[in-house]
């Protein structure tokens, strides 16, 4: 009996081995693989995903051959989305990047059966993780790239009226709202700020009649700087703002450059949320760690991460240079006190009124 | 003897319509460069080959068993219910509210309280249309697509605003963002899997698939439903009513009664269709809760020419592909969009082929009894 126990024991241990050293050889030659999962609508999108695309972009470009790329979109709610992650884990994918907090269950499911595979999540949040897991959640201050632009319209406004038109109302844009709104009284906390939303639903994002609507509304009222923070209803407050010759302020992406022609110059800047540079810097590293000779610390790190100013994470769009060539300086000067943290942007009511009560009254 | 090729015709004429399908995507994948071969050596290969990949279909059929079902009653009616798309979500919201509201109830009473919430929210979802329908004679096409519309936005709302689930954890600094979804089902109104079923037969199902017993539940509704139609005074009434409502009338059948009952029954079923996402996969409604059963429901009925062993086999199908679709986007550089065309061709050429089927056979019955 115990002979044979021994003797189990040793052939399992073989086994073992044998595996691990077969593995390894393979893994020297294999080439490392990354994928996208995007969101639903996937690329095209001229925002998110296409965000996320860019930055798998930059990734293909970098390393070529010498690494294998996917991207997949889910058809839709439901089990789909966690199957697709499922499937990229089972080929032995090195890196996941999957675009949007709908796939926070999913990712959750799937990162504890593939603990070989890295999962980005952005936008998301999942409770417990460490420098270990397998799973990188990426946020965004959000709030602190809205207060650059509130900068922006504060210094731009003549009317000392400036608006926000906010896509679904719930807590992701509210950080925009407030970010804004403390931006705007940071220079002038006289200014008056418009702050409406087109509703309650998601189909708030793909309303740009409405958004239209509220944009005129807002003028009528005196208001002569938009901000917007509710995706492709955005390009109706950009035609409202051209119409009426005010500024509007794009967001998520530069939207100046995906803009006709004849709004442009009323598009002053865009607050930039960097999915991009998000979406490079895990695959960066998890292709780099695949790569890399064995024995050499790991330069993937799980948890959470959250890009802001600091790191290029959130910021403004420059490419309207002409519209905001004259208030860059006072941008940039609190673009770098954010960045050194003399001033923590608010991000909901209760940080924005303790703020608010914080500032220099002006006459 | 013509019996005998009759149903040789009826076996083949699918078989054949997918033949088709398979040509026309074949050609599309020609022209974006794809290998067809390859293609479809993993579409098939991947959804029949692998045990998860059977059980993932079966748990993608099961929402299109209800909704098919509910699809076949209302065309057995004469009426065409488009309104299963809103009813199931309604249906699957209010069976979401029995299933986080109540608390404390054992399995065996909470399940069928929240599956009968879900049937309950269709039907009353149903109400409307089917009022209008016999008092004011609105179409029900018009009024139901109406009601789904009204059905997404008024579910948002509810979930934004009203039942959204204030407890979950966020991080550090409102780091991330709070999902947009009720609360989480109590586990007694969780729906349980077939893991032991399948363990008892010895399958050991991975843990990552999700089908339930309302897969079951779903095949033997196909019985009632097929038992209601052509085997009870209801079913006569309803099917006399479609065919030829003066003359039911006549008959002294109340049309309108048979209507609102037919209506509502296929509403009932729609209520069911949501609830394998909600008491198996998410165990709460959210922003993302799967949307089309309702419309896919009416392809499958087509697919099935109506009838309830065919809704089975067309949910079937539509599992097979939507399991297929995962492999080949994931295995292959052909993008779902292709076999979404492919399924919709698959579609279009089995309805076409049976149509002609249809008429040939009427031809050579003619030909038969006039010989």
């Amino acid at each position: 009996m115990r002979i044979a126990r021994w003797v189990a024991l040793t052939l399992v241990l073989a086994l073992v081995v044998g595996t691990v050293a077969g593995c390894a050889g393979l893994g020297a030659k294999k080439k490392p693989k990354v994928g996208i999962v995007f969101d639903v609508g996937g690329r095209g999108d001229k925002s998110f995903n296409d965000s996320a695309y860019a930055g798998l972009e930059k990734i293909m470009k970098e390393y070529g051959d010498k690494i294998e790329t996917k991207f997949l979109e889910p058809s839709g709610g439901g089990e789909n989305r966690e199957q697709l992650l499922r499937q990229l884990a089972e080929l032995k994918y090195d890196g996941v990047v999957a675009v949007g907090f709908l796939f926070t269950d999913a990712v959750t499911k799937v990162a504890k059966d593939f603990p070989n595979t890295k999962f980005a999540l952005i936008d998301g949040f999942i409770d417990k993780l460490n420098d270990k897991s397998n799973i990188l959640c990426q946020g965004f201050t959000e709030h602190e790239g809205s207060f650059l632009v509130g900068v922006a319209a504060a210094k731009a406004t003549k009317s000392k009226k400036v608006g926000f038109v906010g896509g679904m109302k719930f807590a992701l844009i509210e950080k925009f709202e407030y970010g804004f709104r403390a931006g705007v009284a940071a220079v002038d906390p006289n200014i008056k700020v418009f702050v409406d939303y087109i509703g309650t639903t998601g189909d708030a994002f793909k309303d740009p009649i409405k958004g239209k609507e509220l944009a005129q509304k807002q003028i009528k009222d005196g208001a002569d700087v938009i901000y917007h923070a509710s995706g492709a209803s955005g390009t109706g407050v950009f035609e409202a703002a051209a119409a009426a010759k005010v500024m509007a302020i794009g967001v998520d992406s530069d939207q100046y450059l995906s803009a006709p022609a004849a709004q442009q110059p009323y598009i002053m800047t865009s607050m930039l949320k960097r999915v991009d540079v998000a979406t490079y810097d895990f695959l960066k590293t998890v292709i780099d760690d695949a790569l890399a000779p064995k024995g050499t610390a790991p330069k993937y790190k799980g948890g959470y991460k959250t890009y802001g100013i600091k790191d290029n994470g959130v910021g403004y769009a420059e490419s309207n240079a002409n519209a905001i060539k004259d208030y860059k300086a006072t941008m940039d000067d609190f673009k770098s006190k954010i960045a050194k943290g003399e001033i923590a942007v608010p991000l909901d009511k209760a940080t924005f009124d303790a703020y608010i009560a914080k500032l220099p009254k002006k006459p | 003897m013509f019996r005998k090729r009759r149903l040789g015709l009826q076996v083949t004429a699918p078989l054949m319509a997918v033949g088709f399908s398979v040509l026309v995507g074949s050609v599309i994948m020609l022209a974006i460069g794809a290998n067809p071969l390859q293609a479809y050596a993993v579409l098939f290969g991947f959804s029949l080959g692998r045990i998860d990949s059977i059980a993932s279909i079966l748990f993608k059929a099961t929402p299109l068993i209800f909704s098919g079902l509910a699809m076949v009653v209302s065309f057995r009616m004469g009426l065409f219910n488009i309104g299963v798309e809103g009813q199931y979500m309604v249906g699957a919201f209010a069976a979401a509210l029995a299933g986080f509201g109540l608390k404390g109830l054992p399995a065996i009473i909470h399940i069928p309280i929240v599956m009968a919430a879900g049937m309950a929210g269709a039907m009353l979802w149903a109400a409307l249309p089917i009022y209008l329908k016999i008092k004011r004679g609105v179409h029900e096409v018009i009024s139901t697509i109406m009601m789904n519309y009204i059905a997404y936005s008024f579910l948002h709302w509810l979930l934004a605003d009203v039942f959204l689930d204030r407890t979950q954890v966020l991080g550090q600094g409102g780091f991330g963002s709070p999902r947009v979804r009720t609360p989480e089902l109590a586990a007694s109104a969780r729906m349980p899997t077939l893991h032991k079923l399948f363990a008892a037969v010895g399958i050991q199902l991975p843990h990552y698939i999700y089908v339930s017993y309302l897969l079951f539940i779903g095949i033997a509704l196909a019985v009632v439903v097929h038992y209601i139609i052509w085997k009870t005074p209801f079913g006569y009434e309803l099917r006399a009513v479609a065919q030829n409502g003066p003359a039911a009338a006549a008959a002294g059948i109340n049309s309108e009664r048979v209507m609102v009952k037919a209506f509502l029954l296929s509403a009932a079923i729609a209520g069911l269709a949501g609830l394998s996402d909600l008491m198996t996969f998410f165990g709460y409604y959210d922003i993302d809760f799967p949307r089309s059963y309702g419309f896919n429901g009416i392809a499958v009925a087509l697919l099935g020419r109506n009838s309830a062993a065919g809704v089975i086999v067309g949910a079937l199908l539509f599992g097979m592909l939507a399991r297929g679709a995962e492999g080949v986007q994931v295995m292959t550089g052909v993008p779902a969009e292709v076999i979404t065309i492919l399924q919709s061709v698959m579609i279009l050429s089995i309805v076409v082929a049976y149509e002609i089927i249809t008429r040939y056979v009427r031809t050579q019955r003619k030909k038969e009894v006039g010989a």
